[in-house]
């Protein structure tokens, strides 16, 4: 059978603006740049660490662990019914106050010396406070803007320039028409890899190498005028991104326990309302280590956390509307789950080998194609960054030295 | 209930298949696909595959309030026949490696109980 010719590659002409230079491999793996994008990225930008469907009620909270600011956060829906995020840590003396991952509390104590503080934060109470030299008010959890957009919980840690939505931009009524915005529960996987996050992040912002890490999965999705299933469009927002992602027409019908899964997720699907909607194609990459995939019956999101220059951690979710309501749907979901889970269990693979080979040192380049832009265009964001970053730095050791 | 069945008695056929396969929680059942041999998944999935839609529709007419032990034992075993059939009608050769690179992969939260 012919494939009917229905694509055309994104041009380079659309994509000049970002450069075609070789890119420098040091920033991939040197644990100096590493220090800076501590600061001049994660520090200063909005950050994903969780969904409202985790805190379904007043005083549920979860902790977030953000290892490349040294962080751990409370994050709590109050009695407002709003999400607050604070640094789990006692006013005292500095204990993290929390242990459990996840749970519900009207209030918040701490082991050390038993300080107590409510769902907004406040020192309620603290034994023998009469001795201490400050008042309550001064001994408030400290908070972090947190902001809530698609349901999709965002903390900072600066002072943000803008809210959230404002820099999200045309991405935030994306997020809110995507599934995600109503899930109520989620299936998860999480991995390690001895890999820098930018690389780790990167493979799965580009398509050139599904059909080789992914034989099984890639290729009933690819065709000969689009063998490498390229996207069929790239959209930049500040330094966020996206890509439509682009089906085959004449796939090959699924068979055996595939197709029961297919047939009985996509009744789920069309219950939910969320089957044929407008963002079902639609990737989209948050600054700096979110991107979400609006797909209907796969629906996941996947962010890269940073540990170290060669570590990170990928949290990968499948979000779902309502809890499982027929044996069907739960079969569905556990095997979309496991099919994405074989995907990115090839991916992570060939990442840390990615990884070892810039490490070594023998490359001062790499290279980066037009289909590849959404790499490209994440290092530039990033570079753009901790330069600047380091022109601050430079410019206040300046100010310091002729103070001196 | 005094009956000693395994399965609903019109699944009785798939018995054998209970102890290997009827699994608790999804990374357990993903895991004993993890370390199963290709012949013990190739016999499980040949038995256990052409029965699926029947099972799932006899479940869903039950729901899952209504569901007894045996029931609940056929839903697991349908459960990680999802994960089996990943490595019958995908990875096929290629699943002895990759069952080594998954195991990084770990499953922590799921509706049906991770
Ligand atoms: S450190 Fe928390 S009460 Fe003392
Ligand atoms: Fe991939």
């Amino acid at each position: 059978m012919n494939s009917p010719t229905t694509f055309t590659p994104v041009g380079q002409d659309e994509l000049d603006w970002l450069g075609t230079d070789p890119v420098p491999t040091k920033p991939y793996y040197d644990p100096a740049w590493f220090e800076l994008e501590r600061e001049a990225v994660f520090r200063r930008s909005w950050q994903q660490v969780g969904h409202v469907c985790e805190l379904p009620e007043q005083g549920s909270f979860i902790r977030r662990e953000l290892e490349v600011l040294g962080a751990s956060l409370l994050i709590v829906r109050g009695k407002d019914g709003e999400v607050c995020a604070f640094h789990n840590v006692c006013t005292h003396r500095g204990t993290q106050l929390v242990d459990e991952a996840a749970g519900k509390r009207s209030t918040f104590s701490c082991p050390y010396h038993m300080w107590t503080f409510g769902l907004d934060g406040g020192l309620i109470s603290a034994p023998d406070f009469e001795s201490f030299h400050v008042t309550k008010a001064e001994c408030a959890l400290p908070q972090l803007a947190c902001e809530v957009v698609g349901g999709l919980i965002f903390v900072h840690f600066g002072k943000p320039e803008s809210s959230l939505r404002e820099w999200l931009g045309p991405y935030a009524n994306k997020l809110e028409m995507m599934p995600v915005a109503r899930a109520t529960t989620f299936s998860e996987y999480v991995y390690d890899i001895d890999a820098n996050w930018k690389l780790t992040y990167d493979n799965f912002q580009e398509n050139y190498h599904l059909r080789f890490i992914h034989p099984s999965a890639a290729g009933p999705s690819t065709s000969p005028d689009n063998p490498f299933a390229y996207p069929t469009a790239y959209d930049f927002h500040g330094p966020h991104r996206s890509q439509r992602i682009w089906t085959k027409p004449d796939m090959a019908p699924p068979t055996g326990v595939q197709a029961v899964a297919f047939q009985r997720g996509a009744i789920c699907a069309m219950a939910d309302g969320i089957l044929g909607a407008e963002t079902a194609k639609d990737y989209i990459g948050l600054f700096p280590n979110f991107f979400v995939f609006g797909s209907p019956m796969q629906h996941f999101s996947h962010t890269v956390y940073p540990i170290a220059a060669d570590k990170s951690r990928g949290v990968i979710r499948l979000y779902w509307i309502g809890e499982d309501e027929t044996p069907s749907e739960r079969f569905a979901r556990e095997y979309f789950m496991a099919v994405a889970r074989d995907v990115h269990t090839e991916d992570r693979a060939v990442i840390e080998r990615g990884h070892k080979g810039l490490a070594s040192g023998a490359l001062e380049y790499l290279h980066f194609q037009t289909q590849e832009s959404l790499c490209r265009h994440l290092f530039n964001m990033v570079s753009e960054k901790v330069e600047a970053y380091r022109a601050e730095l430079t410019g206040r050791a300046e100010q310091e030295g002729a103070r001196a | 209930m005094s009956t000693q069945t395994l399965l609903p008695e019109s699944f009785a056929a798939l018995e054998p298949y209970v102890a290997g396969w009827a699994r608790n929680g999804s990374a357990a059942r993903a895991g004993r696909r993890g370390n199963s041999t290709a012949e013990e998944r190739e016999a499980f999935y040949a038995a256990v595959a052409g029965e699926l839609p029947r099972a799932l529709d006899y479940l869903d007419a039950k729901g899952f309030a209504a569901l007894d032990d045996a029931d609940q034992r056929l839903m697991n075993m349908m459960l990680c026949l999802g994960h089996v059939a990943l490595a019958v009608e995908q990875q096929n050769d290629a699943e002895p490696r990759h069952a080594r690179d998954r195991a990084h992969m770990h499953i922590t939260h799921t509706p049906a109980g991770a």
